[in-house]
């Protein structure tokens, strides 16, 4: 099984500065959940106008839309990205 | 290709030998061989777990181009990102193709299929991308 996300250290590094984060992916999860359960009657509302309007293609694409969000945020553990340049370096590294 | 089968090309090419010979002897080669390897690769192949991507500055040239590039993609990113292309309106695809038919890649981007996704990322294991830039620099796209 691939287990989403769990966090994020972000590392910038320059003559001036040297600066390292960890975010904390994980505690997004819940806190999407709430934002999506909050706002889930005015996406009802929204499906219901669309759909009376003959929409449907609007609804499907923004559903599908709504799913690759999710698949694709899933499959981003493991994604590292350094760039190392003249005036210093960024590494993004997701685990 | 093997060195073997390269060399008997060479030959063929040379006037060396004759095509009834080289066909013969690439039938050896191909019942020698390949068949050793293709045996021992289900033991060999380890999936693809990432693909990487990594620009280098050419050694002479660090000073002046110094940019270093490392950008490690998990397969499940990229299985995401395949399907993704569902997503994407026909007027966008037809404007990418007649982008890459200009480039002189005749290519139809509505051809890539969930199902063959898999077959795609295993071959990927074969492939190693080396791309000498203009500045010297060197880019390298391969899987691990």
């Amino acid at each position: 099984m691939n287990w989403p996300p769990m966090l994020m250290h972000v590392k910038i590094k320059n003559e001036k500065k040297n600066f390292g984060i960890w975010l904390p992916l994980f505690l997004l999860f819940p806190l999407a959940l709430v934002v999506l359960l909050v706002f889930s009657p005015l996406i009802l509302i929204g499906i219901m106008v669309l759909l009376m309007l003959g929409q449907e293609r609007w609804v499907e694409w923004g559903l599908r839309c709504l799913w690759a969000a999710i698949v694709s945020s899933w499959a981003l553990r493991g994604l590292q990205v350094d760039v190392e340049g003249r005036n210093g370096l960024v590494q993004v590294n997701i685990v | 290709m093997s060195e073997n089968k390269k060399k008997i090309l060479e030959m063929l090419a040379q006037g060396k030998i004759s095509a009834d010979e080289a066909y013969r002897l690439l039938s050896a080669c191909g019942e020698g061989g390949p068949e050793k390897s293709s045996r021992a690769e289900p033991d060999t192949r380890v999936k693809p777990k990432y693909l990487r991507v990594t620009v280098t500055p050419n050694a002479n040239d660090e000073r002046t181009h110094p940019e270093r590039v490392n950008v490690r993609i998990p397969m499940s990113l990229v299985r995401a990102g395949i399907k993704l292309t569902a997503l994407i309106p026909p007027e966008a695809l037809d404007k990418a193709n007649r982008a890459l038919k200009e480039k002189g890649i005749n290519f139809d981007v509505r051809d890539i299929k969930p199902d063959d996704l898999e077959g795609i990322i295993e071959a990927l294991g074969d492939m190693e991308i080396d791309v000498d830039g203009s500045h010297g620099e060197k880019v390298k796209v391969f899987v691990e």
